[in-house]
């Protein structure tokens, strides 16, 4: 199952200019799936600053403008989207060039392969 | 005679019967115990029946819980940073539990308006279209343009009616 599903997330990879890693994480930051390529910076996949991502959400549900969904951080060379699919995150990691409006619309495509990466984590 | 407050006849008068010695309200902590001994095993009128005081207890509990958990402090947030071999534990299980999944297939695309076309040079060299036709979609196209360009709005009837307030 899970070649397939890397296959397919490296199709959606290819379709962005400037995307370089789709990670799926536990709250924690501990992947459950990822494809990423050799310009992804391996600090951004640690789960130290995965993690951080649970954490702001649900402080960020706090502030009374409903609940927390993405998180769009620009760096100066990079950009980290992470969406709120909690137990689990999808954390998109591209150049800081790449367009953020197709990043986002790769999520509802993210999302067929949720429900079975979903009882992987729940079952732990 | 001339006497406000008696107690003799207390136990004389009773009988069950209400008179001017009944309480209106019935004592809280006496038929509270009563209440519990009885049904002790209901959790629910156990519940109910609890004193007062303990309700008011619980319920600013209640409301301190509430209010700490809305209160953002960034101070007092920790990090759970997670143990080396505990992420690796993790890795294995999730790849674990991924592999003894069932087969999963791909979602199919939903239809998109430019498709690839297998043999494009089937297409390419197909007829052209005929002049005829094209002359024929020109002007069928200038008309509709020239139709559009002489759309108006015939003026009828007043827009601004009074209405007639006595």
């Amino acid at each position: 199952m899970t070649e397939e599903m890397k296959k397919y997330l490296h199709q959606l990879l290819m379709r962005v200019d400037g995307l370089y890693c789709i990670l799926v994480t536990d709250r924690d930051g501990v992947p459950v799936i990822k494809v990423a390529n050799e310009k992804t910076p391996e600090l951004a996949m640690r789960p130290s600053f995965l993690s951080t991502f649970a954490m702001a959400a649900d402080q960020g549900g706090k502030l009374g403008l409903g609940k927390h969904k993405t998180l769009i951080c620009m760096y100066s060379t990079y950009q980290v989207v992470q969406v709120n699919r909690l137990p689990l995150v999808i954390t998109l990691i591209a150049s800081e060039t790449a367009n953020t409006g197709l990043l986002l619309a790769l999520e509802p495509l993210v999302e067929p392969l949720l429900s079975d990466l979903r009882g992987a984590v729940g079952e732990s | 005679m001339g006497c406000c407050f008696s107690c003799k006849d207390d136990g004389s008068n009773q009988g069950g019967e209400a008179n001017e010695r009944t309480h209106l309200l019935v004592d809280p902590v006496s038929n509270n115990t009563t209440i519990q001994r009885v049904s002790s095993e209901d959790y629910s009128s156990c519940a109910r029946s609890l004193p007062k005081k303990t309700d008011e207890q619980s319920a600013l509990n209640q409301i301190l819980q509430e209010t700490a958990t809305n209160v953002i402090d960034v101070a007092a947030l920790d990090s759970h940073v997670l143990e080396q071999h505990e992420y690796h534990e993790r890795v294995k299980h999730y790849a674990q539990k991924l592999q003894s999944g069932s087969r999963w297939t791909v979602p199919r695309r939903t239809p998109c308006l430019l498709l690839d076309v297998p043999a494009p040079e089937k297409f390419l060299s197909a007829e052209p279209l005929s002049v005829g036709n094209l002359d024929l979609i020109t002007s069928a196209v200038s008309k509709a343009n020239a139709a559009l360009q002489e759309l108006k709005v015939e003026h009828k009837e007043d827009l601004v009616v009074p209405f007639r307030i006595p």
